[in-house]
């Protein structure tokens, strides 16, 4: 009798769960989606021609013309408002998705390039998850997209929304993306326009990863991949991290799920603290 | 390729990672933790020479950081260890059927993959980050402590 015959049989005999395929398939599904969306939203930013088509759609939409009534008109105070898109729900599959409407900024233009790109996205979720749900019904898999909205920040001068897409195929994939708004001046604040050059690429991504390793040492709770010698390790933020600005005029810089750290983790955002940006700040305007 | 690797060998990658978490609900998530950091890793950098040694790196890496989160599980293997280090030279009468599970993970994995997923010593080196005397010296230890005689020779 060989021993290690033996254990090796001892080992593949081990029970495999019934859901490990779908779980591995759905993984893969999951990551290669994600690349998609990314791509066709820089194209989804151009098509301001389907604002035209959105208009028309949202002034059909009851609810949106009750929700726009009920609005007190002072100004040029920016409201977010709600419009539902579409719900979908049975055993198996549900979308909620729920589109952001940006009113009362100065700047008209800037509002309908926002909203635009708002509603085009949230239409291109809701083809996609019609487009998957005939597979994964067959499959016998779960499907759900949960999209929506939060009001990070809304002061005098600043407005920063974050929208959410929850897509689950199994178990939950999170995005989260922001955009920060100066209300006053109509413009759309990027990463790159608070800053002087491309240097706050590297100064931002040196702290988070002396923070996140840090909090490992402190919190056993705690994983960020940041460890050395593995093959995937956060190593840099991308010139346009997911960001907003908090009211209090700190820089807040996001991480979808997944991006940085196991799965438990979830969506993970880390306050910059202004000393270490300082001096690569355009001005102390936005960031304080 | 990549994803084609992943489907076909979720069950030896399953078992890998159950070997570290030793609960089913873990070790799904390390399995799919480690599909996410794969495919991104795969995209970003150039393509790896050997996908197997590689994609175990970072599922054991994976698999490692996932116990650090539970406590109990790092207490045991560093008490484990201990005991070996003291009792080497006794007879430890395990029975055959849980001596593989009593094995600290730094002998296991490296039998494991050796003998059970068929990988070389030096790829084995590779994907744990050690030097190839290092897991010659663990791999004999762990076969010693299984009281399993080779007649084949380890080394080859």
């Amino acid at each position: 009798m060989n021993k290690l015959e033996d254990q090796r049989k001892i080992y593949e005999d081990m029970d495999i769960p019934e859901e490990l395929e779908m779980k591995v398939r759905e993984s893969i599904k999951r990551v290669n989606k994600k690349n998609s969306i990314r791509i066709t939203q820089k194209v989804a930013v151009a098509v301001i021609a389907i604002f035209l088509f959105f208009a028309g759609m949202v002034n059909l939409n009851q609810n949106f013309a009750i929700a726009m009534s009920e609005l007190p008109i002072v100004g040029a105070v920016v409201q977010v408002i709600s419009y539902h898109f579409d719900t979908v729900e049975n055993e198996n599959v549900n979308a909620n998705i729920e589109v952001p409407v940006i009113t009362g900024l100065t700047d008209e233009g800037l509002a309908s390039e926002l909203n635009a790109k708002y509603y085009e996205e949230s239409q291109e979720l809701y083809d996609d998850f019609m487009a998957d749900m005939e597979e994964i019904i067959e499959m016998g898999g779960h499907l759900g997209v949960d999209s929506g909205y939060v009001v990070k920040t809304d002061t005098d001068d600043l407005l920063s929304i974050g929208r959410y897409v929850v897509n689950t195929v199994g178990s939950s994939s999170t995005t989260f993306q922001y955009d920060t708004i100066d209300k006053e001046a109509g413009v759309l604040i990027t990463l790159p326009s608070l800053f002087k050059d491309e240097r706050y690429v590297e100064r931002i991504s040196e702290y988070l990863i002396l923070t996140m390793k840090e909090e490992m040492r402190i919190e056993d709770n705690k994983v960020y991949w940041v460890r050395e010698d593995d093959f995937y390790t956060f190593e840099t933020i991308n010139l346009n991290q997911s960001f907003y600005i908090t009211s209090e005029g700190k820089l807040v810089i996001s991480f979808d799920k997944y991006e940085v750290a196991p799965g438990y983790m979830g969506v993970l955002t880390f306050e910059i603290p202004t000393e270490v940006i300082e001096d690569l700040l355009v001005s102390a305007r936005y960031i304080k | 390729m990549l994803q084609q690797y992943l489907i076909e060998n979720r069950e030896a990658h399953y078992r890998m990672a159950f070997s570290y978490t030793k609960n089913k609900e873990d070790a799904l998530d390390v399995v799919q933790d480690s599909i996410e950091k794969a495919l991104r890793a795969y995209k970003r950098k150039d393509k790896p020479n050997h996908l197997k040694s590689w994609y175990y790196r970072i599922l054991i890496n994976t698999a490692i950081d996932c116990t650090r989160r539970n406590k109990r599980i790092v207490l045991m293997e560093q008490e484990k260890m201990a005991y070996f280090l003291e009792k080497e030279d006794q007879y430890m009468n395990f029975d055959l059927k849980t001596a593989m599970e009593k094995l600290p993970n730094a002998y296991k994995t490296i039998i494991v993959l050796r003998y059970f997923e068929d990988l070389k010593i030096s790829d084995i080196a590779e994907i744990l980050n050690e030097n190839v005397n290092t897991i010659k010296t663990r791999l004999y230890k762990g076969l010693k402590i299984l009281k399993i005689e080779l007649k084949e020779d380890y080394n080859e």
